[in-house]
């Protein structure tokens, strides 16, 4: 069957989208050879830092999870004087320019920062470190776990929770054997893009932690120090790895939604 | 939500319309320089564009290796490049050449001022009170003391530090000097060999500190003056035009130390600093050391040569010189040129032929 001019036009628009994400990694990728691309991978620089990208980035969606899946379900649920402005609060991070992040996060975790001075003497410390790049990827990363959570959390029927109270679970049995498996699939999505927008993160970390380098900052080190040929096959086999293991990921999410 | 829909039409449709209109276009004058020089040159800049409304500057600042390698490695097209060593001009521009025209990137430049390193600090600074141009050496390298260092595989001051702490180790001491400071910093360690006279500092192609050093490395000098000003770190050697600038403390180091008499120059040649590179660069270049030199060039690809001569021709003029001075970084006078007949023309009048 022929499409209808709207669905014609509609996937037309859809294509221009596509080429315009797609080309810019096609070219990175195909103007680099497999053989520099295994280099990449056995230098040892890359892997480690490929390694703190990765659990760097889970670490600060960890930590953030323990307050971020809370807020949600709050601002999902509750109603409350102040939740439009919580929720903007929620947002800065995706407006405000990573490097202003990134200076605001010293003024607080830096050593004569107001909560960096207090850490120290108990031997925390976030400049130059992995606490700075956990710190710079959860400030910049959370609006995403926290606005997917809470649509999650939006979309259920209160009438669920009601019952389950009526039946007499405690509100806390309720959230954890009702409404947060039900939501689960929200949040992971939520966990999902968090982690990947903390692996992303550039502006913020490399002005608290430079060292130790997580790949965004090691390709711009190498490609502003040492040129394009030197940068181009880390930029790709960060591609290759993120685009396999996101596609493992969503593959896994869907699998457990037919279950 | 209609309302809503149409204000959001409405203001991203007026930002649109924003961004394609103004005045009528300029010509871009696009300047690469080494960030010690953001300050003046920014002044100087606003004088130029108040001078030639028609020209816009489009000024860059980073780590002069890094100026450097946006000329031969990305391939930016640059009409003015400025650096804190001039050894790097005739080290990666003359010896390289641009694959769309085959010439080499410059064959000239102008040596058109020096400076001194010292080490900067603020009243925040751990032991500030007591740091004076005697025990700075022992100072800094106290337990908890918190030093940075400009990476010296990209910046001029960056490989000058570890000059000044190899010098001063040898002359006033500690004897341990370098090792108290740079020792056990490093994933891949900074060697230093002695060979006939001549002490060579290799610093590796990986430059990365390990988990809780006393060093904190950045890819340029003006990222540590942040974080000194944020108290992340206690010292770093910076030079005194930048310090004055920005109001902070200095202990002065000795003309024998500072980089910045030429008469030294017998005694800073005594070390050199070789960057290590294996795998990412065709040339190892290695820094012997002698006095400071800013070196200034118009490149053989500069797209608008002739604004960049107006340029540097204003830099060199009288009211450049009082713009550099005011900010605490006087030029030569006369201004010396390497490759003298190869200058345009236009500034063949404002330099001198080089020794």
């Amino acid at each position: 069957m022929k499409p209808s001019p709207f669905v014609a036009f509609m996937g037309a628009a859809s294509s221009l989208l596509l080429i315009f994400v797609l080309l810019p990694l096609a070219a990175a990728l195909f103007s680099t050879t497999p053989g520099s691309i295994f280099q990449s991978f056995g230098d040892p620089e890359v892997g480690r830092s490929l390694a703190l990208t990765f659990s760097a980035s889970a670490l600060a969606t960890g930590l953030t999870v323990l307050c971020g899946v809370p807020m949600a379900y709050l601002l999902a649920r509750v109603r409350f004087m102040g939740k439009r402005v919580i929720e903007s609060i929620i947002d800065l991070p995706i407006v405000l320019p990573h490097t202003a992040s990134g200076i605001a996060l010293l003024l607080v975790f830096g050593r004569q920062g107001i909560l960096g001075k207090f850490l120290a003497p108990v031997g925390l410390t976030f400049t130059d470190n992995l606490g700075g790049i956990v710190v710079a990827m959860a400030f910049v990363s959370l609006p995403y776990l926290v606005n997917l959570s809470r649509e999650s959390f939006a979309l259920l029927d209160p009438e669920l929770e009601r019952a389950a109270l009526v039946d007499g679970a405690s509100p806390w049995q309720a959230f954890w054997h009702v409404i947060f498996p039900q939501a689960w699939n929200g949040v992971t999505s939520g966990i999902l893009m968090m982690w990947a927008r903390g692996i992303s993160e550039f502006g913020a970390v490399v002005i608290l932690a430079y060292n130790p380098k997580i790949i965004p900052v090691l390709v711009f080190e190498r490609f502003t120090g040492f040129g394009l040929n030197a940068a181009q096959p880390i930029a790709v086999l960060m591609i290759v790895v993120v685009f396999g293991v996101f596609i493992l990921l969503r593959f896994l999410m869907q699998a457990r939604k037919e279950e | 939500m209609k309302r809503f829909t149409q204000a959001l039409t409405g203001f991203l449709c007026a930002g649109l319309l924003l961004s394609g209109c103004g005045p009528k276009p300029k010509t871009p004058l696009v300047l690469f320089a080494a960030d010690s020089l953001i300050q003046p040159f920014g002044d100087l800049t606003a004088a130029f564009e108040a001078e030639h409304p028609d020209i816009d500057v489009q000024a860059e600042y980073h780590g002069s290796i890094q100026v450097m390698r946006h000329v031969t490695e990305l391939h930016v097209k640059i009409d003015v490049v400025a650096t804190a060593d001039q050894a790097l001009i005739p080290l990666l521009m003359y010896q390289q050449k641009d694959p769309e025209t085959g010439k080499p990137y410059a064959a000239w430049y102008l040596r058109f001022a020096t400076n001194r390193l010292a080490l900067a600090y603020t009243p925040k600074s751990q032991y500030a009170a007591e740091i004076n141009g005697k025990n700075w050496a022992e100072v800094i390298t106290r337990p908890g003391v918190r030093l940075g260092l400009s990476d010296p595989r990209f910046d001029a001051s960056g490989y000058r530090t570890l000059m000044v702490l190899k010098l001063a180790e040898q002359t006033q001491g500690p004897v341990d000097l370098f090792s108290r400071v740079f020792a056990g910093q490093f994933t891949y360690p900074i060697k230093v060999t002695d060979e006939a006279g001549l002490t060579r500092i290799r610093v590796p192609e990986i430059l990365e500190t390990r988990k809780d050093t006393h060093l904190v490395v950045r890819g340029a000098a003006m990222e540590l003056l942040a974080l000194l000003e944020s108290g992340d770190i206690d010292y770093f050697f910076e030079y005194e035009s930048v310090i004055q600038q920005h109001g902070l403390k200095m202990v002065s180091l000795p003309a024998s130390l500072d980089l910045g008499e030429a008469a030294e120059n017998p005694n800073y040649g005594k070390v050199a600093v070789l960057l290590d590179f294996q795998r990412f660069a065709s040339v190892k270049p290695e820094f012997r050391g002698e006095q400071i030199g800013y070196g200034i060039t118009i490149p053989s690809n500069a797209p608008h040569s002739k604004q960049a001569e107006e340029f540097v021709a204003f830099l060199l003029s009288r009211a450049g010189r009082q713009i550099m001075e005011r900010d605490h970084h006087p030029l030569f006078d006369p201004v010396p040129a390497d490759g003298y007949e190869a200058l345009p023309p236009g500034l063949k009048a404002l330099a001198a032929a080089s020794r």
